[in-house]
């Protein structure tokens, strides 16, 4: 039996595990006069800070280098180098200091100092002066991507008054910004803050302009990277920058935090983090065009028996990482789901259909070892599997007669389900589709061009089906939370800038080809800038297209993010919720809920020579996949960490196929929205028969697809997609067509139990058995034939209709409409 | 709906999370009105007084010269057949196809001074209208009825936003129209009432349960739906299986609740009130826009037409398969004048029309030169919309068109400026932003866009 129930026992006061006294940043250089740094005395366990010292003691060694005050800010005094000792708790650890520069005049820099304060106190933002048309006359570039363009706004606009060289208060920016003018953006800082005084000396210097020549930023760093700590506790986060002469600054007051999960714990914008409740939070530090991140994990108050995990099932690398988690986070796994669960569940996650009664029978009584290994390996291999990941890659890629003609849509249909078919390795399906060439009839791949026109929708649409992520921000300026930059898109863009398309010869046909020339221009600086994929190298010999260069760098085994984009659509597919979420939101400051096993999954999946399959089968038969999805006490509140399998509405498309089968009557699809504004007509494509998760196009009329959510295929979204309740679906349930003619068909099951004169207690076991693959609990059987019983006396038309609510009552349960 | 269970916060690029707008949706429902917990800007709303709106879509787009800005000095070929006359409101004059609208002046306001600068074909400006802006790069905008439903819920059992009787269908542009949630997500998608409520044995589809199904069927498959408990306890902490149920929940109370049923129910108000508003699908629609109001929806968007194309409508190009302006006059502006003053009554008679809106516009004007056919052509170049209720003036008129009605003279208003003024209305600070697609966010109307201030 399951034994952490037992065990487990609410900590009164989770005692902080004692560790090493340490210093934050470790080594710390000052350059110039003006340089600071705070540092920070943390406790550290095991790599994770599990307590702040703000109230630490300080002295330097030598205070004709460096001195320090109360509050740990170090300050230079001369050059040379010098040791910061930190005391507390009876403790004490060292940081080195080493001051260069002292002696140099220091100006406060446009591009490091003064651009970072316009971004720190709001005035460029998206809100204020960074807006596309700026504020009162006043534009700034959003968070600074155009220094030359900023400077001269500051500078040289509005009569120079903006900023005053003779006369530096008297500046409009140091006026406005204090309101001793009026200012619509209200009082972004005071005449004695720092951001003050920096902006004012600046000005004082002559307000010099961005300098080419100064060393650019390399990297920032969050301190500490990973703490560990209980509710209440509060740890400040200290962010250093790093520039490409190697000098390195504490950039700290201008960075700015967010915290992803500010249920556990939220972040000032001063950096300061207070812990609110168990679970795991990353700090997000955004600065310049540089991000990182600062993971806060807060373990839950049980008492869990380390026996539990180490006893825990595990059946691949998957459950080691997963323990792992769980461990860390005092999250006890709950016991393994029955057989009976995990068939209907896996029938559902891998194929999107529901197991047939005898099918639920013969794996139950199966009593071989591996028998869910094997299910799995029969899941992976039945056509109903074609089917389902047809139609999600379709979702994906946007398969449908929205933009293309019948016979393309088809074509690329066809491209996509032949993939999934033959298990085309994912490298190669996405070198087949952005490589495409040809005729878009019988090279369907090329269609994806066709769908795509506009070099901006090619790239963004390109980056979130197969990085992940979406660049579409940097279109118009550097990506405000990542570090993708404007100049990057447009370099990207210019991979994709040699694609034509041209009519065919037959109906509906295109061609897509590659041209010699073309550029994608950079819409502010209007050059070309040279074809690199995101972070890749610059194209350096211009082949005769452009693509297969880009291609190389996504399925290079190394690239970051292509093997992780798709491990994370398919991990999310079985468990429910993405290791990161949204599940197409794959960057640097939405951090997956456990990173080690997404990395570890990734390089699985490069090894297995990107094998979606394998991929699969390894979930399938991980012992976190066959976990049951009830709580145990401790885990109730886990929703990401996979302690238990998650519950999750099945898909509209889904449902509608098991409303077919379990009532024996199919969903007609015999009309088609045609154009944007309702028209319809008649479709004589789709035979009886056909299900929805068949369906090569997304604009057959349904009314029961729209409600319950299906992809429209405009947009390359995972977002199209809502699995959200709404009133309109149990409207359409209770009231609508869809169920209430599949229930009334002569055909049905109804018709079939009254022909066949069922008795009402076999036709509720069969009931249940088909539907939810059990068979009816004791007292379920009683509530249900009682009415029948009571109908039937009333003769054959109450039967009938008493049989219809039962039927409608199972199928609008919940056990019926989740995936559990 | 509004989701109280949001997973995680999403970040946009301003650094907001889903989680705010969630919370700003969500605290009316605490207590508090979204005015107090909304920063405060130079535009702030007034506290939230929970204002209504009935939004009349006269799709096809009403002429102005022949409707509200009469110009009488024009010449024969711009000011068309008919004279201007005088309204209840001192010195605002409409044409004499409005007789029984001029009777009521007094409780609407007109805004003469309307343009846009989209193509001029319907589509745009049924996008414009009902969202505030043009749709491009494959954004679609909310309807101002979903965001209201967004930031504030649905009241009790009702939906937040219905529209009546069907939405716009073909009119040529072949563009969305706007009447969805857009990116706002389906949740937020109007009710659609989807049938035609003035004919005889009218009934809401879905909302109603069809004639087979008896209120003890229906009260037999709920009881059986909550036996089917097999015993896992994993939907106790389940928020999405809570939401599914409670849907169920509201969904069986829609239907089998009274106040829910009568509101749809037409058959419930007199003869006399049905034959007041007028028995066709447009004045019915009115009369039950009011009954949904009284209900407690929030926001009703009532399309006068459902295309251009098969109807007879404003659309006067004079040549088939459209009308001229003599029969726009006969058959269109009568329908119009007696739904339209009637509800503006009986809503100030029932003391609704304080706190409800009434909007009623087409998605441009028409040329002023009548054209050889005797109709005149799509002109987004000016035209004029009334609105009145809640906190809006009556009796007033914003904005002038030139002598022949061509271009706004002053106060040249945008569609923006419109949606804004609907906001401002409602109470909602339409500068806030919602969460558009890929996590970027987007204000209700863009900044630097101000509500018609002289309304109110």
């Amino acid at each position: 039996m399951f034994r952490a129930t037992a065990l487990l026992v609410m900590l009164t006061a989770a005692a902080a595990p004692a560790g090493e006294l340490a210093v934050f940043p470790p080594a710390i250089t000052l350059t110039g006069p003006k340089a600071s740094q705070q540092v920070l005395v943390v406790e550290v366990a095991s790599g994770r800070t599990v307590a702040d010292h703000a109230a630490a003691k300080f002295t330097s060694s030598d205070p004709k280098v460096a001195v320090v005050n109360e509050a740990g800010v170090v300050t230079p005094t001369g050059n040379g180098k010098a040791t910061i000792t930190a005391a507390a708790n009876g403790k004490t650890a060292t940081a080195a200091v080493t001051v260069a520069a002292f002696d140099k005049p220091a100006v406060w820099s446009f591009n490091r100092h003064v651009q970072p304060t316009l971004t720190r106190t709001g005035c460029n933002s998206g809100a204020c002066h960074g807006a596309l048309a700026g504020k009162g006359g006043f534009k700034l570039s959003l968070r600074g991507y155009d220094p030359d363009a900023d400077h001269f706004a500051l500078t040289r606009q509005a009569a120079g008054r903006r900023t005053d060289t003779a006369e530096p208060a008297a500046s409009l920016v140091l006026m406005k910004a204090t309101r001793k003018l009026s200012h619509g953006g209200g009082s972004r800082f005071d005449a004695d803050s720092d951001h003050y005084a920096l902006l004012r000396d600046w000005i004082a210097a002559g307000a010099p302009g961005p300098d080419s020549a100064e060393p650019t930023l390399s990297k920032i760093e969050a301190f500490p990277p990973a703490a560990l700590l209980k509710p209440k506790d509060t740890l400040r986060v200290v962010v250093r920058a790093t520039y490409s002469d190697g000098t390195a600054a504490d950039v700290t007051r201008w960075a700015r935090f967010t915290s992803t999960e500010e249920t556990v714990a939220a972040v000032s914008e001063d950096g300061q983090v207070t812990v609110a409740a168990p679970g795991e939070t990353a700090v997000a530090v955004v600065f310049g065009t540089r991000v990182a991140t600062a993971t806060v994990t807060v373990p839950h108050p049980n008492a869990v028996d380390p026996e539990v995990f180490a006893d825990s099932p595990k059946h691949n690398l998957i459950d080691e990482h997963v323990l792992r988690k769980l461990r860390l986070l005092n999250l006890p796994p709950s016991p393994p789901c029955t057989d009976a669960e995990f068939v209907r569940r896996a029938y559902l996650d891998a194929c999107g259909v529901l197991p047939k009664p005898d099918e639920v029978a013969a794996f139950v009584s199966d009593t071989a070892a591996d028998k869910r290994a094997k299910l799995a390996d029969k899941l992976l291999s039945k056509p109903e599997f074609v089917d389902y990941w047809a139609h999600r890659w379709s979702d994906l890629l946007l398969v449908s007669t929205r933009k293309l003609s019948q016979q393309s849509m088809l074509g690329f249909y066809r491209k996509v389900r032949s993939a999934v078919a033959d298990n085309e390795p994912w490298d190669r399906f996405a070198r087949d589709v952005l490589t495409a060439s040809g005729s878009t009839l019988s090279n369907g791949g090329g269609n994806y061009f066709v769908l795509h026109k506009d070099v901006t929708d090619l790239v963004e649409s390109t980056a979130v089906t197969f990085l992940g992520t979406s660049i579409t921000c940097c279109r118009c300026h550097n990506h405000p939370l990542e570090k993708w930059t404007q100049d990057q898109y447009w370099g990207l863009a210019n991979l994709f800038s040699r694609v034509g398309i041209k009519n065919g010869d037959r109906a509906g046909e295109q061609y897509v080809f590659g041209q010699p020339t073309g550029d994608a221009l950079h819409p502010r600086k209007g050059v070309a800038m040279p074809p690199t994929p995101l972070d890749g190298k610059p194209l350096t010999a211009d082949s005769a297209d452009r693509r297969e260069y880009f291609v190389q760098w996504l399925t290079a085994p190394d690239n970051p993010y292509f093997a992780r984009a798709i491990v994370n659509r398919i991990w999310k597919n079985y468990m429910g919720r993405g290791l990161v979420e949204a599940e197409d939101d794959l960057r640097d400051t939405n951090p997956p809920t456990n990173r080690e096993l997404l990395d570890a999954l990734a390089a699985e999946f490069v090894k297995a020579k990107f094998d979606t399959r394998h991929l699969m089968r390894m979930i399938l038969t991980s012992a976190a996949y066959q976990r049951s999805a009830n709580p145990v006490p401790g885990n109730e509140a886990d929703d990401r960490f996979y302690s238990r399998y998650l519950l999750r509405r099945l898909s509209a498309e889904v449902i509608l196929d098991a409303y077919s089968d379990v009532t024996g009557t199919p969903t007609p699809f015999e009309t088609i929205a045609v154009g944007a504004s309702g028209g319809t007509a008649k479709s004589a494509l789709y035979p009886t028969g056909t299900r929805a998760v068949q369906l090569p196009d997304s604009l057959l009329v349904s009314q029961f697809l729209d409600s319950f959510g299906r992809a429209e295929r405009g947009l390359t979204c995972s977002c199209e997609v809502t699995k959200d309740a709404s009133v309109t679906q149990a409207l359409h349930l209770n009231n609508g067509q869809t169920l209430n003619d599949k229930l009334r068909g002569e055909k049905s099951i109804v018709g079939r139990w009254l022909k066949a004169d069922t008795p009402n207690p076999a036709v509720v076991e069969e009931l249940f058995e088909t539907a939810l693959g059990r068979g009816p609990t004791k007292q379920e059987r009683q509530k249900f034939l009682k009415p029948l019983a009571e109908a039937s006396k009333l003769g054959p038309q109450a039967r009938r209709e008493a049989l219809e609510d039962a039927v409608w009552a199972v199928l609008t349960s919940k056990e019926f409409l989740f995936n559990h | 709906m509004i989701r109280l269970d949001a997973p995680r916060p999403v970040r946009f690029c301003d650094g907001l999370t889903r989680r705010d707008f969630l919370y700003a949706g969500a605290v009316p429902a605490l207590g508090l009105t979204l005015a107090e917990v909304q920063s405060a800007t130079a535009d702030a709303p007034k506290p939230d007084a929970d204002v209504n709106c009935i939004f009349i879509f006269l799709v096809g787009g009403p002429s102005q010269l022949d409707t509200f800005d009469p110009k009488p000095d024009a010449p024969a070929e711009v000011r068309g057949p008919f004279s201007p006359i005088d309204t209840k409101a001192p010195g605002v004059r409409v044409t004499e196809i409005f007789p029984k609208l001029a009777a009521h002046a007094d409780k609407f306001s007109l805004v003469r001074s309307m343009y846009h600068t989209a193509t001029a074909v319907h589509d745009t400006g049924h996008q414009m209208m009902q969202t505030g802006r043009l749709f491009s790069g494959g954004v679609e905008h909310p309807h101002m009825g979903s965001v209201l439903g967004y930031l504030k819920g649905g009241r009790g059992e009702l939906p937040a936003h219905v529209l009546l009787p069907r939405p716009i269908g073909r009119t040529g542009g072949n563009l969305p129209h706007g009447h969805t949630a857009g990116y706002l997500g389906k949740p937020h998608d109007p009710f659609i009432l989807n049938a035609d409520p003035s004919t005889p044995n009218f009934k809401v589809p879905d909302l109603l349960p069809p004639e087979y199904l008896t209120p003890q069927r229906a009260d037999r498959r709920q009881k059986l739906r909550d036996a089917v408990d097999g015993g896992l306890t994993a939907f106790e902490k389940s928020d999405a299986a809570k939401q599914m149920d409670d849907n169920f929940a509201l969904a069986y109370k829609l239907m089998s609740s009274e106040k829910a049923r009568a509101a749809f129910d037409l058959s419930k108000e007199p003869d006399k009130v049905r034959e007041r508003y007028g028995k066709t699908r447009f004045g019915q629609s009115c009369l039950m826009a009011r009954r949904l109001i009284e209900a407690g929806v929030r926001f009703v968007t009532v399309n006068m037409f459902e295309t251009v194309f098969d109807e007879v409508t404003w659309d006067i190009h004079g040549s088939r398969p459209f009308t001229d302006i003599t029969e726009m006059a006969k058959q269109v502006a009568p329908n119009f004048d007696q739904g339209l003053s009637t509800l503006l009554d009986d809503l100030s008679q029932r003391g609704l029309l304080k706190t409800t809106m009434v909007v009623a516009t087409g998605e441009f004007g028409r040329t002023p030169k009548i054209n050889p056919a005797g109709g005149r052509d799509h002109h987004p170049g000016v035209w004029s919309l009334l609105m009145g209720g809640g906190p809006l003036k009556g009796g007033t008129v914003v904005g002038e068109s030139d002598e022949h009605a061509y271009a706004p003279k002053t106060r040249p208003l945008t569609t923006g400026e419109f949606a804004a003024t609907v906001y401002r209305g409602l109470g909602i600070d339409y500068h806030k932003e919602l969460p558009g697609p890929q996590g970027r966010p987007i204000p209700i109307t863009d900044y630097g866009v101000k509500a018609i201030e002289e309304l109110f």
